[in-house]
């Protein structure tokens, strides 16, 4: 049997089961048979536990902001600070273009809330004007030109009996020439011959 | 007691995220291992005031030196060493005690006398705490910090290796003198 000085070294360390397997069964085999090393051992783990009743769990509240705060007074490195400035940037840009997207949207509800009554109002002001015009006034294209012309061609109701000649495209006066461009159509017209 | 070192792929993250610049990161980090980092402050300086802002001094250097740590060891086996660190220089600034290495500290072990049989058991309460708390500042910081290491904070052996930057044989032979001492100086208080 081992001695009790050479067993006491590893008392503590067989307290923790630090030991390798051998040492902890020569250990275990002394103390079976030694009440004194048992005794010791029983003052080891007596100990540990008072050393674990007498800490005092430290009084951590605010410690995590007061160390952020003296992190983010420490000067950043070059990399750092330009990484953080584009991404400031990056935020800046996102709100501006959510601020952008928001306002076109609007807009775009806008225009199509509204533009039944714009083609009102602009009907209204075509009729007070010209209904017929002067067809000897006009400088006009070609009839084959007129039928598939665009752009500045006038407006005209959906429904037939509204229709608004605004230009007669012929310079003949017996011969009333006008496009229709939402349908498509050229009409002409031609008085009954006597 | 025992908080676990974790080295998963969220502190992976956070750490990265720390290196960037990105301080609430950083936050998470010290929220997770300020009470262990105040542990092993402690377990050397003996003074929880001194401790924590030995504490916040560590995570302040850990913060500056984050593209220095590689993954190699855990990151909070890396910040235990840096508070050992830190509290052995303080306790060392300080001034307060001759420090012991080696067989010098050997040497003290020999000449405790051996105490046995009686257990400590009928010591008074606060007495005894008392007495321990004395009896732990009568060491020196590295034979505290060992002893603390292991019975408060629950670290093994390879782990207070690790955060102390000995050979596990130096923290065994440290433990054995600690708990000798400590042991011999309890005996003392229920003998009288």
């Amino acid at each position: 049997m081992a001695e009790c000085g050479e067993i006491s070294v590893m008392l503590g360390a067989f307290e923790d089961s630090e030991l390798e397997p051998n040492e902890m069964q020569e250990v275990a085999f002394h103390l079976a048979r030694c009440e004194s090393c048992t005794g010791i051992l029983a003052d080891y783990s007596t100990l540990g536990r008072n050393l674990r009743s007498i800490s005092v769990e430290p009084k951590l509240a605010g410690f995590s902001s007061a160390v952020i705060a003296r992190v983010e007074r420490l000067p950043q490195p070059a990399h750092i600070r330009i990484a953080r400035f584009f991404r400031r940037q990056m935020d800046s840009l996102g709100a501006g273009l959510a601020w952008g997207g928001a306002v076109a949207a609007a807009a775009v509800l806008t225009i199509i809330l509204m533009t039944p009554y714009a083609e009102q109002f602009a009907r209204k002001g075509a009729g007070s004007g010209t209904s017929v015009a002067d067809a000897t006034h006009e400088a006009v294209p070609a009839p084959n030109q007129i039928a598939s012309s665009s752009g500045n061609e006038p407006t005209m109701a959906d429904n037939d009996s509204q229709a608004v000649i605004s230009r007669l495209e012929s310079p003949n006066r017996s011969v009333a020439v006008w496009s229709e461009p939402r349908r498509d159509t050229t009409v002409i017209w031609l008085p009954d011959q006597p | 007691m025992r908080t676990p070192g974790r080295q998963d792929g969220d502190e992976a993250e956070l750490i990265e995220r720390s290196r960037k610049g990105d301080s609430a990161a950083f936050g998470v980090l010290v929220e997770r291992y300020q009470r262990r980092v105040v542990g092993v402050a402690q377990a050397v300086v003996h003074n929880q005031d001194d401790a924590i802002e030995l504490a916040q001094e560590t995570f302040v250097r850990a913060y500056e030196n984050l593209s220095k740590f590689e993954s190699r060891s855990s990151f909070s086996t890396w910040l235990y060493r840096i508070a050992a660190n830190l509290a052995i220089d303080f306790w060392r600034r300080e001034g307060r005690h001759v420090v012991l290495h080696g067989e010098d500290a050997e040497t003290e072990i020999g000449k405790l006398p051996t105490a046995q049989g009686d257990s400590f058991k009928e010591v008074s309460r606060s007495e005894l705490s008392a007495r321990l708390k004395q009896a732990l500042e009568e060491l020196t910081p590295e034979h505290r910090a060992v002893i603390l290491l292991r019975e408060v904070e629950g670290m093994s052996y390879d782990e207070i290796s690790d955060v102390l930057q000995c050979p596990r044989g130096t923290v065994m032979s440290r433990l054995h003198y600690a708990r000798t001492h400590l042991r011999k100086i309890l005996k003392d208080v229920s003998g009288s």
